[in-house]
């Protein structure tokens, strides 16, 4: 059986094309300004890759903050259900995995599982964007980074910077406070990694971080965040091949249902 | 008139009239009754709470009536002794976001949207206040007790001053005594001496009003939606401004429809059974009820003081004299009251305990309004004992702009999917 699963979210669209238990393509691009069209360019590429006909594909679940303008799909769910499904799905070498951190380009979700793998409480930051893929994209402009070199100067931090603003629009003001005193980028990075990661553990602490804890979302791309965050929960996170898929592929396993 | 702030050093009121935000608000209540209009199998005596909020009839009823209009705030401002002196209280909590902005030019941008919601009101020379002659503010939390001192530019104010611990010597002590002297405030503003009679008549006929809602209730646990969460809320905020005898009249047919309606069985729960405790939801401001809906679940109970807790409780009319009133006037406001400006919550948490069982609900969800401290600083114990009882529950932090509808609904909807 194929299915697909589009995952729609404020920043990347990622499609996932599964044939039962095997990931045929993984497809990811900019959501930009037209969501919609966006969702079917990621599809068509997708099934593109996978070498398939939209025809063969037998039911599509679509998540995301924009699941709701797929209307060329079967059904949508929420990115907490996809999330815990696509965890389900790929499994950890670790043990079974009962808490999710997913940092995504607007959320930051912590998302504890039962025995059974379904969802059984999460917390979400509200409507502010601090701490998000978002705001690791406002700091590594206000550096003149790539948002993929984040991680490569965070490995390379020699003193500890702290950052004390939460807020998005504040942190930049800080950033650039801290290179009139010429701290260095490497350092300024690692600090708002920490303070990301502080945010991150406070609201992990307030659900409870029952291991083993999986780290998932755009954010878990970026291997120096990856390393400040298992440092600040004193864990060791178990971060997927495919992190950014990893709602996409719930979506796509919860095709398979049918319903 | 002597009010609560001496004009010792004065502000001139700021007028900001702006035919473009008037039309705003206008729109939103307008907006809101008709999307409330196109329910699906909706009662037909509903439509005539809705032009409370979208006409001006009753304002101009009221000029036309020459009664003292004496505007509240909060659950604590005594009706009672409002009515038994013969005036008219006009609660002026509002829910509108398009008001915000223009009370941001005197009030600071951190505090709760309700008080500077309701603040622009004056500002834009629009709105209930303007129909007002004084104000009535319990000190309730730190946002309402500063505002009286904004407002003191347009009209007299009149503090009451709310204790913080629920307790019975503290209510002898001095909340009594608060009462007594809201009660001469009245007095003094009409000229007359309220006499146990009035007293008597105004107790019993919001112990009337107390019943109906009471019956109408406890009909709905069984057929929600004959009203849904969003005209429940309608009906009773509808009360903050009718005219009291009319809103009774009202209900009753009302509250006869919905007996009948009940019978064709129709109005059976969808989805989920939820119930929304914390800070007040006020019209306009539905968005999350509105979410809820369009994802096929059902609010079957609140313990809001803009919701049920307004209109559930009642002092009971059984005293003879005018003390004997006045304490149990006292006693109603302070004792059943939810409102976390009290410390402890222990009460509030048994009543949403007790109202969660009683409406069998699957999961509660905890409305938390930005930069309203109290309700917030509460939510942690609550959530814990709610969790503890195997009853899920979600926080939803926000505030009365629309921007964050998006979030919401995936926040509602992924704890639908996992309350399954």
């Amino acid at each position: 059986m194929i299915t697909a699963g589009i995952d729609i979210g404020s920043v990347a669209t990622k499609a996932v094309i599964l044939s039962g238990h095997f990931i045929l393509a993984t497809e990811v691009m900019p959501s930009g300004s037209q969501p919609k069209l966006t969702a079917e360019r990621a599809l068509a590429k997708s099934l593109q890759t996978a070498k398939m006909e939209r025809n063969q594909l037998e039911y599509l679940v679509s998540t995301g903050y924009g699941r709701r303008v797929v209307d060329f799909g079967d059904k949508n769910i929420t990115e907490i259900s996809a999330c815990a499904q696509g965890i389900r799905f790929l499994k950890a070498p670790m043990g079974q995995i009962m808490t999710v951190i997913d940092l995504g380009g607007q959320d930051i979700k912590v998302i504890s599982l039962d025995e059974r793998g379904e969802v059984r409480d999460f917390v979400m930051n509200d409507k502010c964007a601090a701490g998000t893929g978002r705001f690791m994209e406002v700091i590594a402009r206000a550096l003149e980074l790539r948002l993929e070199e984040l991680g490569t100067y965070s490995k390379l931090s020699k003193k500890r910077i702290d950052i004390n603003a939460t807020c998005t629009v504040f942190a930049e003001s800080e950033v650039v406070s801290l290179l009139a005193q010429d701290v260095g980028k490497e350092d300024i990075i690692a600090g708002i990694h920490r303070s990301i990661a502080e945010r991150i553990a406070t609201m992990g602490k307030k659900i409870g971080l029952k291991e083993v804890v999986a780290f998932t979302g755009g954010g878990a791309k970026n291997k120096g965040f990856c390393q400040i965050l298992e440092e600040e929960l004193g864990l060791t996170l178990h971060i997927p091949k495919i992190p950014q898929f990893v709602n996409a592929l719930g979506a796509a396993v919860a095709a398979k249902a049918k319903k | 008139m002597k009010t609560d702030f001496e004009k010792r050093y004065q502000r001139a009121p700021l007028h900001r009239p702006a035919e473009k935000v008037s039309a705003r608000v206008r729109a939103a209540s307008e907006d809101l009754a008709a999307r409330l209009h196109k329910q699906p199998d909706r009662l037909v005596s509903l439509p005539y709470y809705e032009e409370l909020f979208t006409t001006e009839k009753r304002k101009k009823e009221l000029q036309i009536l020459n009664r003292k209009v004496v505007g509240t705030y909060c659950y604590f401002a005594p009706e009672e002794l409002i009515y038994a002196s013969g005036d008219v209280p006009i609660r002026l909590c509002s829910g509108h976001s398009d008001t915000i902005t223009t009370a941001e030019e005197l009030l600071p941008r951190d505090i709760c949207p309700l008080v500077k919601s309701s603040f622009g009101f004056p500002i834009l020379g629009d709105g209930w206040i303007d129909a007002c002659d004084v104000i009535a503010l319990p000190t309730s939390c730190d946002a309402k007790t500063k505002l009286g001192e904004y407002l003191a530019d347009y009209l007299p104010v009149w503090m009451i001053n709310l204790p913080k611990i629920k307790n019975y010597d503290g209510l002898k002590e001095y909340w009594l005594k608060e009462i007594k002297l809201f009660l001469h405030k009245l007095e003094e503003l009409n000229g007359k001496k309220v006499k146990a009679p009035e007293l008597k008549n105004a107790l019993q006929l919001l112990k009337r009003r107390a019943e109906l809602y009471r019956a109408m209730y406890e009909l709905r646990l069984a057929h929600p939606l004959l009203l849904s969460h969003q005209d429940l809320l309608m009906v009773v905020q509808s009360s903050f401004y009718d005219d009291l005898p009319r809103w009774i009249n009202q209900t009753e047919l009302l509250y006869n429809e919905m007996k009948k309606a009940s019978a064709t069985g129709k109005y059976a729960a969808k989805g989920k059974r939820l119930m929304i405790t914390g800070a007040p939801i006020i019209w306009p401001n539905f968005k999350i009820l509105n979410i809820i809906t369009e994802l096929g679940s059902t609010v079957v109970a609140d313990d809001m003081c803009a919701g049920h807790q307004r209109l559930w409780d009642y002092a009971e009319p059984d005293e003879w004299t005018l003390e004997g009133m006045l304490e149990a006037v006292a006693a109603r406001y302070i004792f059943p009251s939810v409102c976390p400006c009290f410390t402890t919550s222990y009460d509030r948490i048994d009543k949403i305990l007790h109202l969660a069982r009683e409406a069998k609900v699957d999961g509660v969800i905890y409305h938390d309004l930005r930069l309203c401290q109290i309700f917030d600083m509460e939510k942690d114990l609550v959530v814990k004992v709610l969790k503890e009882n195997q009853i899920p529950v979600i926080t939803l932090h926000t505030d009365y702009g629309q921007e964050d509808v998006e979030q919401l609904r995936t926040r509602i909807e992924a704890f639908l999917e996992m309350i399954l």
